[in-house]
C-alpha cells in the first residue's frame, strides 16, 4: 500500500545556489506518528511547510492520498492536511470558541455560517483537546501552553487525514509537552491520524514517534522506525553532538553531552583532577 | 458568558442598528438652520403657484445630505475595516495606502487646470478625485506585489511612500496655485458634504450597499485572515482571491466616497475599532454593524458641522475629528481588555 504521503527527489533551496533540502524521497504510511527532527537550519519547517503548500518545490513530487499537491484546490488540501505553526496570535481577540470553529470556514453555509454538524466538530475538538473549559475566554488570555492546545483543536476540528505541527512543545513546560504529545498521540490512536511533527526533543520523540526523520545539515537524512534511527552514532552524524542513550523499561532516551559537561570524558581528560 | 454569533442574532442587531440609523437620519433632517416640521412635509409637495417649503427643503437639501453623509460614512467604516485585517495592521485606515493624496493630488490638478465640464452632474473635481484615488491604489497594490505576493509590510512602506510623494506634488501644485484655487482645495481636503443631486445619489448608493454586501460575504474568510496569509491557506481559504477581492471592493467604495466628499478622516480608523471593542471581531458582524455606525456617526458629525456656526459651515472632517476623538478615547479605556493588539 502507498503512502499517504509520499515525497519524490525533492529539492528546494531559498535561494538557487544553496539548496537546503537535496533530492529527499521518502513515504509516511496512513495512520502514523512520524517525528522530524534535525539541527536548526537543517530545514524541517521547509519541509513541512512544502508538504502543505505554503511552499512550492524547486523539483521532485509532493502526493498527499496519491494525487500530486497540486492537483488540489486549497479547500480539498485544507480537508487533507491541517497545519499547527509555531507561536500565533491574532491581531484581533477571537474567543478560543470562534478561533476552533474557523477551521469550518470552507463548508460554512451561503450566508456565511455555521451548522450545527460544524458546531458539534469544534465542540469535540475543544473536549478532547480538554479546551472546553475557556472556550469563551480570548485566545490572548491564555498560557502560551493552553493556546498550543486550542490550535490544536482548531486542526482537529478541520477534519483532515493528515495533521503537521510545527514545534508544537517548544515554549512548554515538561507537564505540557507530555500532554500535547498524549493528545497528539490520541488523534493518531482514536481517530486514525496521520501526524507529522518537527521537534527537537528526540527523547519525547522516540517515546511517541513510530518513524523519525533525521535530516542533517548538509541535506543527509534517515528515516524509518525511530527504535533503528535514533542511535549514538546517528546522532552524532546529524547533530554533532555526543549523546548519552539510555534505556529504562521500554522507552529510550538521549542526553546531549558538550564538552564541559560534569560527566563528558573530555572534561574530566582536559580538567585533570576534578 | 459570551454567546456565538448566529444569522438570527446578527439580523436582530442590523436591524436594531437600522432603526437607529433611520431615527437618527429623520431627527438630523428636521433640525438645521430653518425649522422644518414632519406635518408640513407629509403635507406633500403643494402646487407650482404655492410651494410648500417645508417639503421642498425637506426633500431637495436635507434628504439628499443626509444620505449621502450616511454613505459616506458607511463606506470609509467598511474600508477601514477591510483595510486593517488585510494589512493586519490596527492603525491602518482607508487611506493608509495612498488613496487619500492620491485623490488630493487629482483634485488640485483639476482644480488648476479650470476645467467646467460635467459628468452626471459632478464636476470635473469629484471625477479627478475618483480617477486619482483609483490609481493610486492600484499603483500600491503594483509596487507591492513586486515586494513579494504576501509582503504586507512591502505594501505599507510602497503606501506610505506614494503618500508622501503624491502629497509632496500637491505642496509644489498649491504653492503656486492662485489663491482662490487654494481656497477650494483646502476645503475640499478637510472633508466637505454638500447636497448633491439625485441621480448622483443613487449611482453612489449602488456601489456603496453592493460593496458592503459583497464584503459582507468574504466575513469568514476575512477572520481566518487576521491569522495571518499562511494560517488561513491551510484552513481552506483561497487567500489570494479573498485579499484582491476585499481589497478592490474596499478602494473602490473609499474612491466613491472621496469624490463624493473630499477627505474625511478619522471615520475609518474610529468607527471599526469602536465596534470591534464593543462587539468582538467577527468580520460577519463587523463589516455590516461597522458599516451603519459610520453612517450614524458621520451624519450626526455632519449636522454637527452645519448647525453650530450656522449660517456658516465647518468642514465635516473638523467635526469627525474633535467629536470621534475623546468618544474613541472613552471606549478604549473601557472595553480595551476585548482586544489583543492592546497587550
Amino acid at each position: 500500500m502507498s503512502g499517504i504521503i509520499e515525497v519524490e527527489n525533492l529539492s528546494f533551496g531559498y535561494t538557487p545556489e544553496a539548496a537546503i533540502l537535496k533530492d529527499m524521497s521518502f513515504s509516511i504510511t496512513r495512520g502514523t506518528f512520524v517525528a522530524i527532527a534535525g539541527p536548526n537550519g537543517a530545514g524541517k519547517s521547509t519541509l513541512l511547510n512544502l508538504i502543505c503548500r505554503a511552499l512550492r518545490p524547486d523539483s521532485g513530487t509532493i502526493r498527499i492520498d496519491a494525487a500530486a499537491i497540486e492537483s488540489y484546490s486549497t479547500r480539498a488540501l485544507a480537508a487533507k492536511v491541517a497545519v499547527v505553526r509555531q507561536e500565533l496570535v491574532p491581531i484581533f481577540g477571537f474567543s478560543v470558541m470562534e478561533t476552533v470553529l474557523m477551521a469550518r470556514t470552507p463548508y460554512y453555509d451561503s450566508m456565511g455560517f455555521e451548522s450545527r454538524a460544524d458546531r458539534e466538530i469544534a465542540n469535540d475538538a475543544l473536549k478532547a483537546t480538554d479546551t472546553a473549559r475557556f472556550a469563551c475566554r480570548p485566545l490572548t488570555s491564555l498560557s502560551s501552553g493552553e493556546r498550543q492546545r486550542v490550535f490544536i483543536a482548531r486542526a482537529l476540528a478541520q477534519n483532515s487525514l493528515i495533521m503537521l505541527l510545527d514545534e508544537p512543545t517548544t515554549f512548554l513546560d515538561l507537564k505540557h509537552q507530555v500532554g500535547i504529545y498524549d493528545l497528539l498521540k490520541a488523534a493518531q490512536v482514536e481517530k486514525g491520524k496521520t501526524i507529522v511533527a518537527v521537534t527537537h526533543d528526540i527523547s519525547l520523540a522516540s517515546q511517541y514517534c513510530d518513524e523519525i526523520l533525521l535530516i542533517g545539515a548538509g541535506g543527509a537524512y534517515h528515516i524509518g522506525k525511530t527504535k533503528a534511527v535514533l542511535c549514538p552514532e546517528k546522532i552524532k552524524e546529524v547533530f554533532d553532538v555526543d549523546v548519552f542513550a539510555g534505556r529504562i523499561g521500554e522507552e529510550n532516551f538521549f542526553i546531549p553531552l558538550g564538552k564541559l559537561a560534569k560527566n563528558s570524558r573530555k572534561t574530566n581528560k582536559e580538567l585533570g583532577s576534578i | 458568558m459570551k454567546q456565538l454569533l448566529t444569522l438570527k442574532r446578527l439580523i436582530v442587531r442590523i436591524g436594531l442598528a437600522l432603526v437607529v440609523l433611520v431615527a437618527v437620519m429623520l431627527v438630523c433632517s428636521l433640525i438645521g438652520t430653518e425649522e422644518v416640521s414632519l406635518k408640513a412635509v407629509f403635507a406633500g409637495p403643494g402646487t407650482r403657484a404655492t410651494v410648500n417649503p417645508d417639503y421642498d427643503i425637506f426633500i431637495r437639501f436635507r434628504l439628499p445630505r443626509i444620505i449621502l453623509a450616511g454613505l459616506v460614512g458607511a463606506a470609509l467604516a467598511c474600508a477601514g475595516v477591510v483595510f486593517q485585517v488585510i494589512l493586519r495592521n490596527p492603525l491602518a485606515d482607508p487611506y493608509i495606502l495612498g488613496i487619500s493624496s492620491g485623490a488630493g493630488l487629482g483634485v488640485i490638478i483639476a482644480v488648476i487646470s479650470g476645467l467646467n465640464w460635467t459628468l452626471w452632474g459632478r464636476s470635473p473635481v469629484a471625477v479627478f478625485a475618483f480617477a486619482g484615488a483609483l490609481g493610486t491604489v492600484w499603483l500600491v497594490w503594483f509596487i507591492g506585489r513586486l515586494t513579494g505576493k504576501f509582503h504586507v509590510t512591502g505594501l505599507l512602506l510602497a503606501g506610505v511612500v506614494v503618500n508622501a510623494f503624491f502629497s509632496a506634488l500637491m505642496m509644489f501644485l498649491t504653492s503656486v496655485a492662485k489663491s482662490d484655487q487654494v481656497y477650494s482645495t483646502i476645503f475640499w481636503l478637510m472633508g466637505n458634504i454638500t447636497e448633491g443631486d439625485f441621480l448622483v445619489l443613487w449611482i453612489g448608493a449602488g456601489c456603496v450597499v453592493g460593496g458592503i454586501v459583497a464584503l459582507f460575504y468574504l466575513g469568514p474568510q476575512l477572520n481566518a485572515l487576521s491569522f495571518g496569509a499562511e494560517d488561513a491557506g491551510s484552513m481552506g481559504v483561497n487567500v489570494a482571491r479573498t485579499r484582491i477581492i476585499a481589497f478592490g471592493i474596499a478602494a473602490g467604495i473609499t474612491a466613491v466616497a472621496v469624490s463624493l466628499s473630499g477627505l474625511i478622516g478619522f471615520v475609518g480608523l474610529v468607527v471599526p475599532h469602536g465596534v470591534r471593542l464593543v462587539l468582538g471581531p467577527d468580520h460577519r458582524q463587523l463589516l455590516p454593524l461597522s458599516g451603519i455606525t459610520g453612517a450614524i456617526f458621520l451624519i450626526i458629525a455632519d449636522s454637527v458641522a452645519r448647525i453650530i456656526v450656522a449660517p456658516a459651515q465647518l468642514p465635516v472632517g473638523v467635526v469627525t475629528a474633535i467629536v470621534g476623538g475623546p468618544f474613541f478615547l472613552i471606549l478604549l479605556v473601557k472595553y480595551s481588555k476585548k482586544v489583543s493588539w492592546l497587550t
